[in-house]
């Protein structure tokens, strides 16, 4: 209490050391040292030395289609990147992607969950219907859009365009309707995941908070922008960092659809960079992109979680 | 394997970085005892019980139990059974297996197990409930199990945190008995943490007070109700607790509201004092320190009295047979014996 | 028609289009597995039609099966799944409950590998696979998909080891149990439901994975999602038979999904709800 006694404590301390504590200490380390030890030797082998080869193997000249060309660069391909205009329209591409699903997703996901948590029947049917996408593989999904969805004619979607006066489109084939189309197929894959986690916060709220704010005379409007969403705030924030982590790498659905074309219409920095690497075989100039895309990454999350943490 | 039961703690300090949980704990505890910890949250109580379980280490200073400096013993190693406030059952092991756990690992044989486990079982009455699973249990039955799983193994130390808190009122009243039954017949040395005064006071044969990571005394129950060691524990002791007054002291006597009351003390000359009366201890007489009764709580047997003696108010307890009414002004005095002094500035019993 | 009616209506019409949305491109898929060519084909697409095994019976025991890719897919789920756990359990309880020096960083360098972009991982792994003769082999492939299922799994199992109270571990130990077996036998069954979802998520994850299969698989390791190219090609598309390897490659996990449905959304939540920063 005195700090007087404290001091007297704190000296007496010092001068008869303890040292069984520190053994408990050591031990509960050397215990978590043999329990992390091999999930962390893993991570080091599948993500921290792959980044440092990739960051190495960037500076080189790397064609395995010309393998007698090879050789150290430095930046070379960085300064080429600058100027290629393949790259910058990818990066333009991935913006619109990620910003453009991102944003669908937790538009319609938010308001499908606030309709589907008033009702009294029928919720079931939601949550065990929209798990179905999530559960599904990308790859899969881009297979079914691109041919028994969006396929001239006898596509669901071309059928219905067609009985509703639009006539037949070239889903695929087209620039803009391309980019439409892959963005459509992630929305329409991954607003269940959206749309599930925040039903699963809404479900969380109190509900006397709504009946006080119902004595408070508070409008279904008012009660939704005064409580409902500051309270989801953080699981809309989270939902959107999840998503948009997905989004700015997704790959095998655009690789099934449109594999980035027609020409590079949907090619997104992801598959610039694995098109690079994988198809025309430029290794090194691909993982310039690579490292390109997680600078890309690591910026728009930290503005994101900066976002999160606000307020 | 098992011994006796007798703990020494030896200038136990134990830091939390800079602060002092505790700053030199000194008690033994005798073979058979049942010792009650008691003081309020944060006073180190449960810090002590949790290194005399090993649980914690200490920064400083030495535990011994049967003799042996067991400072540096590792908790399984201690032979110490303990009863956990969350009782801290396994949920998913039946009743059975939960209590036969510490055999397990003490690698009884499985033959010798089933009997030593129904008979754990059988001295807290839940032998009925052994396939179940602690979900499927009353807070009560919760508590006999953990009771049953720190009895089965016959340890030499029985440590209890806090083990009635999470039950009813009534059900607590009950169990308290039962505990102190089931302590005399096992025999065991019994160490209890509880910050409820009237528990340690029915339960203990003898207890430790903390106040703020010390000792401030040590004793009986009835000891510790008759001579408080300090004012903290003087207000901490007893329900209603002790009016604390200050007063002027002069050979002997005291003046409180104008009036001068004969103690025992055998001060020589005149100084500052406070002056500690128990509610039980006053009494309403003809002649005494006059109040006016502001407030009466009335609990039946005997009512609590809020009594304004010229702008101090005093918390008295009287029998119901002679209960005032609200507004009436009366006289009340204590018995020189019942009249506890203490020093301002020290805070400790004069 | 009062107001109140029209607004039921509305919100029951709403519904039924999402529903529709979301079950009809998986419903269609297994309709048109069950046609003939011609019948997936027709225009307008047929709703009614005499189904046939045909494709399925195609794809499984025709030229060019595609069961030894199904086989490829499970031994490389079940074999990431196994090794994840066995890694994962440990170190998430390490990082939930015990104390050690770098516990921060460590938490935060397991959240930090899951930012890495897939593309940027699998361009050196690559390299070095070529090198050690590893591409085309499960050993390859199930050592990369720890790369997302190990980040994965440890912060979710985190959260379910945060749940058990420290007083149960002190009680174990206190019984005489050292620190291993209290880990196996009081806080890994009490984590079983944690594990469960983590198993589904994970096995879900890798069989679902794409770009490293895609890059990693050859002639004797192909799992069924990178298989499935099979059947569409510039020449010609095997319509009814890529409906039918698309709705086997999906049987698993929709299995999964339906059956795990709780958990699946439990698992979904838990970084988002409750874990804040995880994931």
């Amino acid at each position: 209490m005195a700090p007087t006694t404290d001091m007297a404590a704190a000296a007496a301390a010092a001068i008869v050391p303890n040292d069984f504590s520190r053994v408990l200490a050591q031990r509960e380390r050397r215990f978590a040292a043999a329990l992390l030890a091999p999930a962390f030797l893993a991570l080091l082998a599948t993500t921290t030395f792959p980044l440092m080869f990739l960051v190495w193997t960037s500076a080189f000249r790397m064609d395995l289609a010309m393998p007698f060309a090879n050789g150290f660069v430095g930046f070379e391909n960085y300064q080429a990147l600058l100027t290629d205009e393949r790259f910058w329209s990818s990066l333009l591409l991935s913006l619109v992607y990620t910003a453009s699903t991102v944003v669908l997703q937790v538009v319609i996901g938010l308001a499908l969950a606030l309709l589907v948590m008033d009702m009294k029947r029928g919720q079931g049917w939601f949550r065990l219907i929209a798990i179905l996408p999530v559960v599904l593989s990308p790859a899969v999904v881009g297979m079914i859009w691109r041919t028994f969805m969006l396929a001239p004619e006898f596509g669901i979607v071309d059928f219905l365009a067609i009985n509703a006066g639009i006539g037949s489109k070239n889903w695929l084939g087209d620039p803009l309707l391309a980019m439409v189309s892959v963005i459509a197929i992630h929305t329409w894959q991954w607003t269940p995941f959206a749309f599930m986690v925040l039903l699963a916060s809404l479900a969380a709220l109190p509900e006397d908070i709504y009946e006080a704010a119902r004595l408070d005379r508070a409008t279904a409007w008012q009660r939704f922008r005064r409580i409902t969403l500051p309270l989801l705030r953080p699981a809309i924030v989270m939902v959107i960092i999840m998503r948009t982590m997905v989004a700015l790498t997704a790959f095998a659905a655009i690789f099934t659809v449109t594999a980035g074309g027609p020409g590079t219409a949907t090619e997104i920095l992801n598959l610039y960079a694995y098109r690079k690497s994988f198809t025309e075989l430029s290794i090194g100039y691909g993982s310039a992109l690579a490292v390109a895309l997680l600078i890309v990454t690591v910026i728009i999350s930290g503005v994101l979680f900066a976002l999160r943490r606000a307020k | 394997m098992s011994g006796r039961g007798e703990v020494r703690f030896e200038d136990i300090i134990k830091m939390h970085g800079e602060f002092a949980a505790l700053k030199g704990v000194n008690f033994e505890i005798k073979p058979g005892e049942f010792f009650a910890l008691l003081g309020p949250s944060g006073s180190g109580k449960s810090t002590t019980l949790r290194i005399l379980a090993g649980l914690d280490a200490p920064t400083a200073g030495h535990v011994y139990i049967d003799g042996k400096d067991v400072t540096s013993v590792d908790a399984r190693d201690r032979d110490i059974a303990m009863v956990f406030q969350s009782y801290a059952l396994y949920p998913h092991m039946t009743v059975a297996d939960n209590i036969a756990f510490p055999l397990e690992m003490a690698n009884m044989p499985r033959a010798k197990i089933g009997p030593a486990v129904v008979d754990a079982a059988r001295k807290v009455k839940i032998d009925h409930l052994l396939d179940r699973k602690p979900g499927q249990l009353s807070g009560g039955q919760q508590q006999r199990c953990a009771l049953a799983r720190a009895i089965v193994r016959k340890a030499r130390l029985f440590l209890l945190d806090e083990p009635l808190s999470n039950l009813d009122a009534k059900l607590r009243l009950e169990t308290r008995a039962e505990l102190k039954k089931l302590q005399r017949s096992l025999g065991v040395t019994a160490v209890y943490v509880t910050h409820d005064q009237e528990e340690a006071m029915t339960l203990a044969d003898r207890m430790a007070v903390f106040m703020a990571g010390e000792i401030q005394q040590v004793g009986t129950p009835a000891e510790v109700f008759a001579k408080p060691n300090s004012i903290e524990i003087a207000g901490f002791i007893g329900n209603p607790p002790m009016n604390l007054l200050p007063a002027r002291y002069i050979n002997g006597d005291i003046t409180i509201g104008g009036r001068w009351l004969k103690t025992t003390a055998q001060l020589a000359g005149e100084r500052d004092v406070i002056v500690g009366l128990r509610p039980s201890a006053l009494r309403i007489v003809a002649d005494g320190i006059n109040g006016k009764v502001d407030l009466i709580e009335d609990l039946g047997d005997s009512a609590i009295l809020d009594i304004d003696c010229s702008g101090t108010q005093i918390r008295a307890r009287v029998n119901h047979d002679n209960v005032p009414r609200e507004g009436d002004a009366i006289a009340i005095a204590a018995r020189p014996q019942d009249i506890h002094l203490f020093d301002p500035t020290t805070r400790k019993r004069l | 028609m009062s107001a109140r009616r029209v607004r039921m209506f509305a919100l029951i019409a709403i519904s039924l289009v999402f529903l529709l949305a979301w079950a009809f491109p998986i419903v269609w898929s297994v309709l048109n597995s069950l046609k003939t060519d011609p019948d997936v084909l027709a225009y307008p697409p047929k709703l009614i039609f005499s189904p046939t095994l045909d494709a399925y019976r195609d794809v499984l025991f025709g030229s060019g099966s595609i069961l030894p890719n199904l086989v490829s897919s499970i031994v490389i789920s079940v074999g990431t799944t196994i090794v994840t756990m066995l890694m994962a359990i440990p170190a998430a309880y390490a990082l939930a409950r015990l104390r050690f020096r770098g516990k921060k960083f460590a938490g935060f360098y397991v959240l930090a590998t899951q930012m890495l972009p897939p593309v940027g991982i699998i361009i050196p792994y690559f390299l070095v696979l070529r090198n050690i003769g590893w591409i085309d082999t499960y050993q390859g492939i199930i050592l990369i998909y720890l790369s997302f299922s190990l980040p994965f799994a440890i912060w979710l199992l985190v959260s379910y080891f945060e749940d058990i109270p420290f007083e149960m571990e002190e009680a174990a130990y206190l019984d005489g149990a050292s620190r291993l077996r209290t880990l196996r036998r009081i806080i890994i069954p009490q984590v079983r439901g944690g594990i469960a979802v983590t198993v589904v998520f994970v096995f879900l994850n890798a069989w679902n994975e794409f770009l490293f299969a895609v890059v990693l698989s050859g002639n004797t390791v192909r799992p069924v999602t990178v298989a499935m190219f099979n059947f569409v090609s510039v020449e010609q598309t095997l319509w009814a038979k890529l409906a039918a390897v698309s709705v086997l490659a999906m049987l698993p996990v929709v299995a999964l999904g339906v059956v795990a449905q709780k958990h699946i959304v439990k698992g979904l939540t838990v970084g988002a709800v409750k874990g804040g920063g995880r994931r």
